[in-house]
């Protein structure tokens, strides 16, 4: 296979940080925005001036945006705990839905669009060092998109930031502060299957506070659904540093939880990292996020040998990708430094790669 | 059970004598020609031994922490982060809603919203915050804790004029500025005695092999010896390891004050299971037993570069957990209005959101808490732009703040050290006015 490589193709300037991104109808483009709102985002090549419109507006950090083909709407969540449920041909919203009382911090939907997780949780003090206290309700639900109704709610130790379906849509894996992953199966209803346990994705801060930092805040199922990639930051001892190892794991769980891979240390810098994609060819996935030292914060890595095949700097934090349906081009969103109030200034980015593979 | 009467410590009376003022005043009256009696038959001394003795606890926010997080919320702005606010018990006040237990005791808390210093940075900012002056080398002023050892402190204390509880024996700047030199000019004596997490009293326990009388027999030969030393050589020195070694020395009778295994564990429950509120727990029992000055430190987790919200969502529960047991706890003894509660860092954090999620350094404007002794609850001053990107109402800097902690703890911030040799120096300089606003 001729190694993949990324080469910037536009980038987009939007009122706030881009937290998530979704393709819709048409292949219209949304993005949810650390300022709550929901935008329509034009990817034309021609310099329109501002290339987005906000639909809908939450209350707090708009943290997802999803589009479910088969329900013909989009859903976005937010830092407000609230599920949206909108149509993109009127832009209003059409149905919110209290998920949470604290953020939304990921929401997925299922691969035939019927269903969609949202996880949450408060870091609380639970103990001498700071460990996270118990959850003071489900950190993980999964409601119907069709009537809104919760169908599942599980159980876990928050915070809770990531979560993922399966690809075949039986599975339903979420991941915490504290490396730790649990597996459900959605056919029987709702049982654990397996947990991950995997503390290199958090640092107890030694340097400058004790505190737990870190967590697993992508994870994302492989092609074939036999294995599962976390994504975040190495441990580290100085949390306010943001310095751990830009990591990857993946897993298996069929026999018990193994780690099967990892990004190796030649190639990787320092940095959060905040998003897992997989190329639609399956061969080769993306993971991207903040550089802290290092030359890259958007990479490559081939599924099979796990190797890095190509990596760029993209000059700004990462916080959501996705890769366009028929693989030939990345969208990646994120933002710059927010700067002063009178500044004015548009800090959130969605930039377009053209991928050749 | 009878509450401990805070007038005491270690059991001796003459701790009811505030030294200090009892030096002062030995140096301003004719003392020569009076009786021991008649000295306190003297109206300024009567005086004296009628106050009460002020205490002092510091909740030492090391790291800068966030405004908007905590005291001066600016919700639905583009700096105001994911944190509503929530309203108070004083109308018109609000908090983060990160803050809901002092919110319901607003009443009882004063908040400065207009802090304006000039330190960036760490180093310069803790030194700055502990100092209430800029530096001017080579003379090292004295940190706040040890002017209020000095001048709260008890003649002769067993328990140390300067506590500081510190579980985290890292914290990078603030590692280094615990090692330096934190009394300055005054000497070692009113350095602080550091304890918590890592840190214990160790040894502090008489052998069994020697007896109570040996041990006051050893103890009298050595101060002979020690004294005699310092006063032949006319060594200041010494005079300094002699106190340190007294304060040692008054530490095997204090250790167990020491103990938080000795608190009731329904207490422990109420500050909360972390570090910082079991210390700040720690802190108020001391205080009880005597303590003039008390510092609650736990690295520098408020330092959020990295994370500010992340970190913030446990932090400040926990803070305002620690604060509302605080004062509630010092209340119910009859302490608060003797006690004067700080909740504080070295500067604040900024307004807008760096690319790791955190927030930076923000000496601008910056907002910190009092309860207690000579403040008054309720009381809010001060006020910041729409962004919280500058004060537009009572900007206050640190001589601001320093003239307010020695006025409330009745010491004249504009009174001089006494320091031989010394350039004349003012525990708070230029004159520099208290924030009048929040004294009671």
């Amino acid at each position: 296979m001729k190694s993949p490589s990324l080469k910037k193709a536009k980038e987009i300037k939007l009122p706030s940080h881009v937290l998530d991104l979704t393709f819709g109808p048409g292949k219209k483009l949304y993005a949810a925005c650390l300022d709550g709102g929901i935008y329509e985002v034009s990817t034309s090549f021609k310099p329109l001036g501002d290339n987005f419109q906000e639909i809908v507006r939450h209350d707090n950090y708009a943290s997802g945006i999803n589009w479910s083909a088969s329900q013909k709407t989009l859903i976005s969540a937010s830092y407000d705990g609230d599920l949206k449920w909108i149509d993109p041909k009127e832009k209003k919203e059409s149905k919110t839905v209290k998920a949470h009382t604290f953020w939304s911090w990921q929401s997925r939907l299922s691969p035939d669009g019927r269903l969609i997780a949202t996880t949450t949780g408060q870091y609380l003090c639970g103990g001498y060092k700071y460990e996270p206290a118990p959850e003071t309700e489900p950190s993980v639900k999964v409601f119907d998109v069709a009537t809104g109704e919760l169908r599942h709610s599980f159980p876990h130790t928050p915070p809770v930031q990531s979560v993922a379906f399966s690809n075949d849509g039986k599975i339903l894996a979420a991941g915490n502060l504290m490396g730790e992953v649990i597996l459900w199966d959605l056919t029987k209803d709702g049982k654990e299957i397996a947990r991950i346990e995997t503390p290199d994705f958090t640092g107890w801060g030694i340097i400058k506070g004790h505190y737990y930092t870190g967590g697993v805040f992508d994870l994302h199922f492989a092609p074939d659904d036999q294995s599962l990639y976390l994504v975040g930051m190495g441990s580290t001892t100085d949390p306010a540093a943001g310095n751990g190892k830009q990591l990857w794991q993946k897993f298996t769980w069929k026999d018990g939880p193994k780690k099967e891979g990892a990004a190796a240390d030649g190639e990787i810098g320092q940095g959060l990292m905040e998003t897992l994609a997989f190329h639609p060819k399956g061969k080769f996935f993306l993971m991207a996020g903040r550089l802290f030292k290092g030359n890259w914060n958007a990479a490559l890595f081939d599924h099979e040998s796990g190797s890095r095949l190509h990596q760029k700097n993209i000059g700004f934090r990462i916080s959501t990708s996705a890769f366009t349906p028929d693989g030939k081009r990345l969208f990646l969103g994120g933002g710059a430094n927010q700067g002063r109030p009178s500044e004015k200034k548009k800090w959130g980015r969605i930039v377009i790669y053209d991928v050749s593979s | 059970m009878p509450k401990p009467d805070p007038s005491q410590n270690c059991g001796s009376p003459d701790h009811n004598i505030h030294r200090r003022k009892f030096l002062q005043g030995l140096s301003a009256g004719a003392i020569s020609s009076m009786s021991f009696a008649g000295l306190f038959g003297a109206p300024t001394f009567a005086e004296i031994a009628n106050k009460k003795q002020k205490h002092c606890i510091l909740l030492w926010l090391c790291g800068g922490p966030s405004q908007f997080e905590t005291w001066d919320p600016k919700p639905g702005t583009t700096t105001g982060g994911p944190f509503k606010s929530i309203p108070t018990s004083v109308p018109g006040t609000h908090f983060s809603e990160l803050l809901p237990k002092c919110a319901s005791i607003a009443d009882k808390l004063a908040i400065v919203r207009s802090m304006h210093t000039k330190a960036k940075e760490h180093t310069e900012g803790i030194n700055l915050l502990q100092r209430g002056h800029a530096p001017r080398p080579p003379f090292t002023r004295p940190t706040m804790g040890s002017v209020l050892a000095q001048q709260l402190g008890q003649l002769d204390s067993k328990l140390p004029n300067f506590i500081l509880l510190d579980p985290c024996p890292e914290g990078n700047e603030f590692k280094g500025f615990k090692a330096g030199n934190w009394a300055g000019w005054l000497g070692a004596e009113y350095s602080p005695v550091r304890v918590g997490g890592d840190y214990k009293i160790p040894n502090a326990n008489r052998l069994d092999s020697i007896s109570e009388d040996d041990h006051e027999a050893r103890e009298a030969l050595r101060k002979f010896f020690s004294k005699k030393y310092e006063n032949d050589r006319k060594s200041s020195a010494a005079g300094s390891w002699n106190a340190t070694f007294e304060r040692v020395n008054g530490l095997m009778s204090c250790a167990h004050l020491f103990d938080l295994e000795r608190i009731p564990q329904a207490d422990r429950d109420r500050y909360g299971p972390g570090a910082f509120g079991q210390h700040a727990l720690l802190a108020r029992t001391l205080v009880e037993e005597g303590a003039p000055f008390v510092m609650v430190a736990n690295g520098m987790p408020w330092d959020s570069h990295v994370f500010n919200h992340e970190i913030y969502q446990m932090v400040v529960p926990d803070l305002d957990n620690i604060i509302f047991q605080l004062t509630k706890d010092l209340e119910d003894r009859g302490m608060l209005e003797d006690t004067l509660v700080i909740a504080m860092g070295e500067f604040g954090r900024s307004p807008w959101i760096n690319q790791a999620r955190g927030r930076d350094h923000f000496p601008d404007a910056w907002s910190l808490a009092m309860a207690g002794g000579g403040v008054q609850g309720g009381a809010l001053v001060g006020a910041t732009d729409k962004y919280g990107a500058e004060v537009i109402e009572d900007p206050f800097n640190e001589e601001n703040l320093f003239a307010t902690i020695f006025s409330a703890l009745d010491i004249d911030p504009h009174s001089e050290f006494e320091i031989d040799g010394f350039p004349t120096f003012h525990h708070v300089e230029n004159k520099a006015a208290p924030i009048s606003q929040i004294l009671s």
